[in-house]
């Protein structure tokens, strides 16, 4: 068994001194003033919640230990409720590697373990020297590809192997992608997120007094008092309100597309695909690096994702995924393969994932058209009534019939939604797109179906329209992203269900007597 | 095809007057403690809510269909918004019996069958007589190890 890097210990144990020595201050200051001990007892306490927060973070590192033996990663850890987990190696889906800062000036190395079950990340070692990281991936790796020969291939000796275990055990690598400056700054534009940012930084403990300073002068701009209050606004003519709410517009615009083309240059910094064997490898990151290896064999499903904006430059994003992350992570990014390149090149690596043909989408029946006209048309309905009522009790402007402008809207809404509505039954895959403002297109080959769904909602059943899913193990479909047929007819719905089942069986069959003969004739 | 048991409709609609005689209290309570609430309008909303879900079970059950099929196991439900379901043989990780309390008291029992997808993880057949439920859950069981999941996920 090993421990991880001792200079992980280091930090682990500084850090608890700190905070232990931070908090027995506090505590020890705070029952001086209450209950009247005398005034040293404050400093006192700080030694002595170190000793015991820094103690703990010690044997915390010594308890922790970690092996891989025979095919399974071992993993014990714990000081009052101990626990020992092992994984099959073969059931791990994606190793990730992570430096943050502090890491990278230690040199050391944040190795996360993910298999399909559990809802967290199952193993993290933190930390390792980057080298260790490498030697378990390449473990990884290698029993995935070693399986037939799986007693023989993993078996960690207790002598110190050097990492990688020799020239011969190194797959070829290949560079698929890699991103210049001028890509990521403009993979950074194209794809800006515009609020979300901006309002994060509001968050922030001085973002919003510096929202505050902003509109104190875009006030004095207009030319009225710089004090936040409502009643400013009173004395107010509609000209300078209007200018006052451009103003602000502009502003909340530029900085949001000035975070947002930061953050993304900071996530994707230096981003490089490589294959190794059966294996895709990622590196990416300004600040914290990340990289990872996404076992091929393991993909659930591939997704495209073209936005307005991309798609009017022939460019699109490739999200490879498997059934590893769970839920509520914050990395964005995991399992983008290739943030962005044009769409041929992003279908051909697609293709070389998952082999399919070329797709001609097959899009819902017109009369699908027809149902979402509606239900645009219902909201806008819904809205002119809200601004109707706000206007008539609240405001008294007499301009709430602005709001019927919405119905203009309505039918190019609903056939934007119709065109971009489709599927594909494809010899290996079945296919799905949607989405006008970001369109995402999944495949899925057959063999990875789960469950499939068939629903059909009372305005649905009217137009004998169905809405069909199939269901993966992959994560990304917990967020709502299932492979989903939206709105065909009830025949097809079925023919669909049945070809689906169909070939679930079939391609699994096949799938097996291929790896039967593969094995044969070794 | 096989329906479910028809007592499990006492069950659901049993299950609404218990939620809708909670919200009744709550409304009780408030008027009691804190400020004076139309009880009478309480009290229609109350019997609204009984007659709705009693309907809504009558329905649910003239609805709820499932059945063995050679590579699926396949389920339709859902009143409003229906739905069907195809649990493929090979995709069913494992299969439980349950007996909640309430189900015991009706005699009833159900059948959770567990998926490795993400959606639609786990799936229940409720109202199920108990020597059902147990025949189901060991036929399932059956059916998905012959039908030799090669790849769990």
């Amino acid at each position: 068994m090993r421990r991880l890097h001792p200079r992980s210990a280091v930090r682990r144990v500084g850090r608890a001194v700190v905070q232990g020595a931070v908090f027995g201050f506090f505590v020890g200051t705070a029952l001086a003033g209450t209950i009247g001990l005398p005034s040293w007892v404050g400093p006192a306490l700080a030694p002595l919640g170190a000793t015991v927060t820094g103690g703990f973070a010690l044997v915390r590192y010594y308890r922790f230990r970690y092996a891989i033996t025979g095919g399974t990663l071992a993993v014990e850890s714990g000081v009052f409720a101990r626990q020992s987990r092992e994984i099959p190696l073969g059931r791990i889906q994606n190793v990730d590697l992570r430096q943050g800062v502090v890491n990278r000036l230690l040199g050391l190395t944040v190795v996360d373990f993910e298999t399909a079950g559990g809802s967290t990340t199952e193993a993290s070692l933190d930390a390792v020297a980057p080298e260790e990281a490498d030697r378990l991936r390449r473990l990884v790796q290698r029993y995935g590809r070693d399986s037939d020969e799986r007693d023989a291939a993993t078996t960690e000796t207790s002598t110190d192997e050097p990492a990688g275990s020799g020239p011969t055990e190194h797959d070829e690598v290949t560079d698929l992608f890699a991103f210049s400056w001028r890509d990521l700054l403009t993979y950074a534009v194209v794809s800006v997120r515009p609020a979300a940012p901006v309002l994060t930084l509001a968050g922030l403990p001085l973002g919003g007094d510096l929202v505050a300073a902003v509109v104190r002068f875009n006030l004095t701009l207009v030319g009225a008092e710089p004090a936040l209050t409502p009643s400013v606004l009173d004395t107010f003519g509609p000209p300078r309100l209007v200018a006052l709410a451009l103003l602000t517009l502009v502003q909340f615009l530029l900085t949001a597309l000035l975070v947002s083309v930061v953050l993304t240059v900071v996530e994707y910094y230096d981003f490089r695909l490589f294959r190794e064997g059966d294996d895709l490898r990622y590196q990416r990151g300004l600040v914290r690096r990340y990289s990872g290896t996404i076992p091929l064999s393991k993909v659930q499903t591939v997704t495209v994702k073209e936005n307005v904006l991309m798609r009017r430059f022939g460019l699109a994003t490739l999200v490879v995924e498997t059934a590893g992350y769970s839920g509520g992570n914050q990395q964005s990014a995991q399992g983008v393969a290739v943030p962005m390149a044009p769409r041929e090149e992003v279908y051909e690596l697609a293709r070389d994932i998952e082999p399919f043909g070329t797709f001609e989408f097959e899009r819902p029946p017109t009369r699908a058209r027809r149902r979402y006209a509606f239900r645009f048309a219902f909201v806008a309905t819904v809205l002119t009534g809200v601004g109707y009522a706000v206007d008539t009790f609240g405001l008294g402007t007499g301009f709430w019939w602005v709001l019927l402008g919405l119905f203009v809207l309505v039918p190019p809404a609903a056939h934007f939604r119709w065109r971009h509505r489709g599927f594909v039954l494809d010899d290996d895959v079945l296919a799905t797109r949607s989405g006008f403002w970001s369109q995402t297109t999944r495949i899925v080959p057959y063999y990875r179906v789960q469950t499939v769904f068939v629903g059909r909602s009372p305005f649905q059943r009217r137009r004998d329209l169905a809405t069909v899913t199939a269901d993966t193990a992959s994560t990304a479909s917990i967020f709502g992203g299932s492979a989903t047929v939206y709105d065909v007819d009830e025949a097809t719905a079925s023919d669909l269900r049945a070809e689906l089942r169909r070939r679930l069986y079939t391609d699994l069959l096949a799938r097996k007597r291929a790896r039967l003969t593969a094995s044969d004739n070794e | 095809m096989e329906s479910l048991h028809p007592r499990v409709r006492l069950l659901w609609a049993g299950r609404t007057v218990v939620s809708a005689s909670v919200l009744l209290g709550l409304v009780v309570l408030v008027d009691r403690l804190f400020f004076s609430l139309p009880l009478e309008l309480a009290a229609v909303g109350w019997a609204l809510l009984v007659v709705l879900g009693t309907v809504h079970a009558a329905f649910a059950h003239r609805i709820w269909r499932f059945g063995l099929q050679d590579d699926a196991l396949f389920l339709v439900r859902g009143v409003l918004t229906r739905r069907d379901t195809s649990v493929p043989y090979v995709r069913v990780q494992h299969v439980d019996t349950t007996r909640g309390p309430i189900e015991r008291t009706a005699g009833l029992a159900s059948v959770v069958v567990y998926t490795a997808g993400s959606r639609g993880a786990d799936i229940t057949i409720p109202g199920l007589r108990p020597e059902r439920a147990t025949e189901l859950r060991e036929r399932l069981r059956d059916l998905a190890s012959e039908s030799e999941a090669t790849d769990a996920v």
